[in-house]
């Protein structure tokens, strides 16, 4: 399959998933819409394995890499700060709905954390880490 | 640090080669070639070999330092 077709194709699995999704919602039928994600996603995956034209280089690795730093950089310490703005003033009311989406928030940006340094680390490894 | 420039342009026209084609030849995209072109993105060192095989010319005779 050239790239040309398989940007079409790409469009048609993405207006049926869409399509579906939405019905899914408006007859609140959640079955329906994991399905739909699911097809599509087993879809897209198969599809891109018959293209012939090369999808990513290394330069859009170079790319995403650096983009992933960046939404990493702004991400962790955004949540981090939301989790404190919403924890400080409601130490005295735990249980409350404000204390609890500051605890979630922290730990989002623990688990973001977590994920970094194990990919951090796989890579550092990967790649001869100075064990000095 | 010093800019690597490089001539595949010329080479490619010389061959009478597409950006198309010589994206094809190394298994990138049209757009790195592009940005190769313009000296935006300086390749790694396995594509600019692949890139030298090509063109059937030593790395230096394609990159330079300016």
């Amino acid at each position: 399959m050239s790239y040309k077709n398989y940007k079409i194709v790409r469009i048609f699995i993405a207006m049926f998933m869409a399509m579906t999704v939405s019905i899914a919602i408006s007859v609140e039928n959640v079955l329906l819409a994991v399905s739909a994600i699911g097809i599509g996603m087993i879809s897209i995956f198969l599809i891109k394995k018959n293209v012939k034209a090369v999808l990513v280089d290394e330069m859009i690795k170079n790319i995403a890499g650096k983009s992933a730093l960046i939404a990493y950089s702004i991400t962790v310490p955004a949540l981090a700060v939301l989790s404190l703005v919403f924890m400080f003033p409601n130490f005295n009311s735990e249980g409350s709905y404000l204390y609890n989406l500051g605890i979630i928030f922290s730990y989002i940006a623990l688990f973001n954390m977590a994920i970094y340094s194990l990919a951090y680390y796989y890579y550092q490894k990967k790649y001869g880490r100075d064990n000095k | 640090m010093a800019e690597i420039i490089n001539n595949i342009k010329i080479l490619r026209a010389e061959r009478s080669l597409t950006q198309e084609d010589l994206a094809d030849k190394v298994e990138v995209t049209r757009q790195t070639i592009i940005a190769i072109e313009k000296s935006k993105y300086v390749p790694s060192l396995e594509l600019a070999f692949k890139i030298c095989k090509v063109f059937d010319k030593k790395i230096e005779e394609i990159f330079k330092t300016i």
